[in-house]
């Protein structure tokens, strides 16, 4: 008889786990909140991923086709795990969407309940949603996949556009001391982006440092040298509205050490990545640990960071941590197959 | 709106009646000594302005400017981590000579902050440690050319004051070398202690002793007796050739 796998969260992590153990043959049950697969690149269009600039559907299309051609993956659409208990060595789970609940037995399960983006708007220095021209990586990767780059506005090309790192992350003051990871590659990948579809518009990145950690360095020396984005050193500490429908920055360079306001016709702000209301409502549930920062906790962060605290359950991709896309697809692998042996052990 | 100076009344100091005044910087306060407007007389302390430190602009028009040299191509490439200043020879004489702030004033056109370091902006001795050294390839050496290009553009008046003395000094040099062929350090080092003003120092105890000595041994002799070097006639013309040109160049780019 086949092993039954229930895998929670259909992004990157999750897509990649189930496809991995319906090609060994198990029953794979798929719960997704959305009314549709691929997680949050899917959910905010994603145009292209870094660190080669390829397109998101190549990666996210890709698994979600996969996925969707496996006979044996059920996917639950707009649904969630709403009970849940240990049955000896396996797990009873209730699966509930709007028309019906149903209750499963499982060998093991995977969660890859992901991440939520930042909400900028949580922390008021940066005016965001105040100010149409104040958005977010997230807007502006939306912006881009429907092919509209222009100023929220007045929809006019924009001359100067503003970066701003660590939005929501390495802040004591909004709650998240963490580094998030992967914005420092996403604001370099945008400002590319940016300076390539208006060769006019001057892009500026204010950094406190910048991590574009391993090959992604790549992405930022080119940002640099191929592209002039001019990097300025600086948290900013408060965005104002200035003349001609401008937005004004003001901060500090630490380099010269004197106060700058800056008009920009658009700012970005770079905000991370954070374990979202879903963390602890998922480690409530299934019984697994939470950790400081407001993830799920791996039982050993470097030797087995695709496990929970507890045997049987796994995790992948962001739900333990800020990753990058490709990171979430690789543990969906590990815990893929850490899932299937605990299944097959305790036939 | 009249305004009108009024040159007969005596007024205090620029800013004197600002109580923290040792907080602000002299060139930050704004005073007129004699101003009237309007027929009300507003002279000192009732015309006084504090500008702003705040930098209120970044001029990426300059950057381009410096990219399109061949010195400064590389601006660019610059992410400040300091390693020019790290093995710069000269900062470790002068605070103020800094290649990698230098640098990034440039990047972001910040001619206010630039202007604060017109006499030093030329004191790259050349040694080019900073280029080999930098991760980056940003060729710091010849980017301080670049940083001298711009400061003589941009400051001419300025530098015409606060590098007087460098540039009569540029001209012994130069003089001797066309006229000699090479370096008298002595005669270098007399003829601008006069041009400063200075030449009563050349007559100290120590510089006495030392005469006498280099007198006494024969240095002070052969010096005299060097010639200039073989067949300087045709190098003397190839270096007035050069120099030629480079003033058609640059006043073709002014």
């Amino acid at each position: 008889m086949a092993e039954n796998i229930l895998v929670i969260g259909g992004g990157p992590a999750g897509l990649n786990a189930a496809t991995m153990l319906s090609e060994l043959g198990v029953n794979v049950t798929l719960v997704e909140r959305d009314s549709f697969l691929g997680g949050n690149p899917k959910k905010f269009k994603y145009k292209f991923l870094f660190p080669d600039m390829q397109p998101a559907d190549n990666v996210i299309g890709e698994l979600i086709k996969k996925a969707e051609a496996a006979g044996n993956i059920k996917v639950n659409y707009s649904s969630e795990v709403s009970d849940f208990k240990e049955n000896g060595k396996k797990f009873d789970a209730t699966i509930k969407s709007a028309d019906k609940s149903e209750i499963k037995t499982f060998d093991s399960v995977i969660v890859a309940t992901g991440f939520e983006h930042f909400d900028p708007a949580r922390d008021a220095k940066y005016s965001y949603q105040l100010f149409d021209d104040v958005i977010d990586i997230k807007d502006l990767e939306r912006m881009m996949g429907e092919n509209n780059l222009l100023r929220p506005s007045n929809g006019k090309p924009p001359k100067k556009v503003a970066f701003i790192l660590c939005v929501g992350s390495r802040d004591r003051h909004v709650g998240n001391q963490y580094c998030s990871r992967v914005c420092c590659t996403v604001s370099v990948k945008q400002a590319i982006e940016l300076r390539e579809h208006f060769p006019d518009c001057e892009a500026y990145i204010f950094y406190m440092d910048i991590r574009t950690y391993g090959f992604f360095e790549d992405l930022y020396w080119k940002s640099m040298e191929e592209y002039d984005v001019q990097i300025v050193k600086g948290r900013v500490a408060e965005i104002t509205s200035g003349p001609d429908n401008t937005v004004v920055c003001k901060g500090e360079d630490t380099l010269l050490r004197g106060p700058f306001e800056i008009q920009f016709d658009m700012v970005v702000l770079a905000s991370g990545m954070e374990g979202g209301p879903q963390s602890p409502e998922i480690s409530k549930k299934l019984g697994i640990e939470l950790d400081e920062h407001g993830f799920l906790k791996p039982e050993n962060v470097t030797l087995s960071p695709f496990k929970s605290n507890k045997d049987g359950i796994f995790l992948a991709g962001a739900c333990t941590g800020p990753k990058a896309i490709s990171d979430s697809i690789t543990e969906g692998a590990a815990a893929a197959m850490n899932a299937y042996t605990y299944a097959v052990k305790n036939r | 709106m009249a305004l009108e100076k009024n040159e007969s009344r005596p007024v205090a100091e620029k800013g004197e009646h600002i109580i923290a005044r040792h907080l602000i910087d002299d060139d930050s306060i704004k005073e007129e000594k004699n101003l009237v407007i309007d027929g009300v007389d507003v002279s000192g302390r009732w015309n006084t302005f504090i500008l702003s430190r705040v930098d209120s602009e970044f001029d990426r028009s300059f950057f381009n400017e410096i990219k399109e040299t061949v010195v400064g191509s590389r601006i660019n490439r610059c992410w400040q981590c300091g390693m020019c200043t790290a093995s710069c020879t000269v900062t470790p004489l002068y605070r103020r000579f800094n290649p990698r702030a230098f640098i990034y004033m440039m990047q972001l056109g910040n001619l206010k902050e630039l202007k604060k370091y017109i006499d030093v902006a030329w004191r790259c001795v050349g040694c080019y440690k900073c280029s080999q050294r930098c991760p980056k390839q940003v060729n710091p050496a010849e980017m301080m050319e670049a940083l001298a290009l711009v400061v003589k553009k941009y400051f001419p008046e300025e530098v015409e004051t606060k590098l007087k003395l460098d540039e009569e000094v540029k001209k012994i040099y130069e003089d001797m070398i066309l006229g000699h062929g090479r370096l008298d350090l002595a005669k270098l080092h007399t003829s601008s202690m006069q041009k400063a003003g200075r030449a009563k120092e050349l007559l100290g105890r120590i510089e006495r002793d030392a005469i006498f000595k280099m007198a006494k041994d024969g240095r002070a002799f052969s010096i005299l007796k060097l010639g200039k070097p073989r067949g300087w006639g045709r190098s003397k013309d190839a270096i007035e050739n050069y120099l030629k040109n480079l003033k058609t160049i640059e006043r073709n780019t002014d």
